[in-house]
């Protein structure tokens, strides 16, 4: 295939990494900040249980709901077909993961404990549901290889709507979540219920894994949660710049994983973890530089 | 001071218990905050003055009692190093935090505020560190730019939480002279957690006294009276004069 028709066969793919580039650095800075950065590592791994789930359940799904008039057969010849019923499942398990989470805190875990504990139930939960289902099994496994397969336009249009409306709340919000983070008292003080900015972020990360999970896949998504905030804090001085600098290192990082993945036909999610890991080690090392710098 | 007993009253405490877990810490607090007070809350470690602070500042609801205060002009400047030094916040953007409760509608910081920051960071003299990390300021420059913030929440009370904590004598004396002069212009009423009480004493000599689960309002200089000093910071003597 050439890089021509490549580009064209994975439009949808393309632009839908570009998305997740675009919207995932914005949420991972507030969780870096929060020092909840590990949540990008559990959230995607719960939604990957999910959709193996979801799978697991589509025979029965399609015998009480229906699915269009599709058959299960056709259903799973079609990956588009079920998408919907993948995405509330993935949808579900992110929330369970954050109950999870929420769970451990109450037991007064801390947060890499927490992150540790949970990611080996939803490791495990997604291993024993994929093997209930072996077209779950295989689509699962290319999601966490990173094999960026079965975008199409009605996946595109989910991953755009959810990250628009994560956009919007992270904006509308972002100077409340930070005093909310930086300095609780404070905020308390001002008339602000930490409890609802909370919910507020949980609320875009939530539609963010859960669609991001489901269609580019947990390590495009965790990657690009984690990687860029941690470069931008390197170079940042301020609040905004340390936001920008996020959201371009994302998109920067999603466009370079995007080229080396069809130059070289590589799956897309090492491809794209790579090159965010790369482009925020030399944000690091030009800050150090510039620092240095009499 | 008939002055001040006539100035308005900002807050009052009446019967007032605080504590966690349904357990009082601090019971019966009856206090008077006067615009143009400035009292130390002092007290031996353990004895409650946070427990205070965060009760009078409607953070800890109260047990038993009641505290009563026009919540939307209350001012806080917390402990500075309880503050994350990960955050990338130039000073400008700490101090707009103090608007926070009076945002736009998508959530930015109005122009009003934004002016109103510049003038806070005059008026704490950083005009020039607007731009510069917060976590890069020295200790009292960092105290000056938190209560830059606590002015643009436009406060008639304003509470301190150690202000002179960690800070070398100068920055010290600096940053009580500060508040010492909003007192002045303002006629802001404050309240601070202080252990530097020899610093204190040329500001004021109004003080909270947190012992033995009480409240007392009385005088720094009563601290002179070594079995007054021994009363309130070991509990001893609990019956002399």
């Amino acid at each position: 295939m050439s890089f021509a028709e490549a580009f064209q066969f994975f439009l949808w793919a393309m632009l839908a990494t570009l998305v997740v580039g675009g919207v995932a650095p914005l949420l991972g800075g507030h969780l870096l900040l929060r020092r909840t950065g590990l949540y990008g590592l559990v959230l995607p791994q719960f939604a990957s249980a999910g959709v193996a789930l979801g799978y697991a359940v589509l025979p029965w799904w399609i015998a009480v709901f229906g699915l269009g008039g599709r058959t299960l057969d056709e259903a799973l010849a079609d990956p588009h077909a079920a998408s919907n019923v993948l995405l509330g499942f993935a949808a579900l398990a992110t929330a369970v993961g954050l109950a999870v989470q929420a769970a451990f805190a109450r037991a007064r875990a801390t947060e890499s404990a927490r992150a540790v504990g949970a990611f080996a139930v939803a490791g495990a939960a997604t291993l024993l549901l994929s093997q209930l289902s072996p077209m779950g099994a295989e689509y699962v496994d290319s999601l966490l290889r990173g094999e960026v397969l079965a975008v199409g336009v009605h996946e595109f249009e989910v991953l755009a709507a959810g990250g628009l409306v994560a956009v919007l709340l992270l904006l509308r919000f972002q100077n409340a979540l930070l005093l909310c983070g930086f300095d609780p008292d404070t905020a308390r003080v001002q008339g602000l219920s930490l409890v609802r900015h909370e919910w507020v972020l949980l609320g875009a990360l939530g539609l963010v894994v859960a669609t991001g999970t489901l269609i580019v896949g947990p390590m495009v998504l965790f990657s690009l949660l984690v990687l860029p905030p941690l470069g931008a804090r390197s170079l940042s001085r301020s609040q905004r710049g340390f936001f920008r600098w996020s959201v371009a290192l994302g998109l920067a990082s999603a466009v370079a994983g995007l080229v080396v993945s069809l130059r070289l036909d590589q799956p897309l999610g090492p491809a794209v973890a790579l090159a965010a890991a790369a482009l925020s080690t030399a944000a690091w090392a030009l800050s150090r530089r510039q620092r240095a710098l009499p | 001071m008939v002055e001040l007993q006539q100035a308005p009253v900002l807050l009052r405490a009446r019967s007032a218990s605080f504590g966690y877990a349904g357990r009082a810490l601090l019971s019966g607090v009856d206090v008077e905050l006067r615009a143009g007070e400035l009292f130390a809350v002092v007290g031996p470690n353990g004895s409650g003055k946070t427990t205070l602070l965060r009760g009078l500042l409607g953070l800890l609801p109260p047990l038993a009692g009641a505290v009563e205060c026009d919540r939307r002009r209350v001012g806080y400047v917390p402990q500075r190093e309880a503050l994350d030094p990960l955050y990338p916040l130039t000073t400008g953007e700490l101090v707009e935090q103090g608007a926070i409760a009076r945002l736009g509608r998508f959530g930015h910081v109005r122009r009003r505020d934004r002016r109103g920051a510049v003038l806070a960071l005059e008026r704490v003299g950083l005009a020039d560190r607007a731009s510069s990390p917060f976590a890069a300021l020295s200790g009292g420059q960092r105290q000056r730019a938190l209560i830059a913030r606590a002015l643009l929440m436009d406060p008639l009370v304003l509470f301190m939480d150690e202000p002179t904590s960690g800070a070398d004598p100068v920055a010290a004396s600096a940053v009580l002279e500060l508040v010492t002069s909003l007192v002045r212009e303002r006629g802001l009423a404050v309240v601070l957690v202080a252990h530097h009480l020899a610093a204190l004493r040329p500001h004021t000599d109004r003080a909270l006294f947190v012992h033995c689960g009480r409240v007392e309002r009385g005088a720094l200089s009563e601290l002179d009276d070594p079995h007054r000093a021994l009363h309130i910071f070991r509990g001893e003597g609990a019956h002399s004069p």
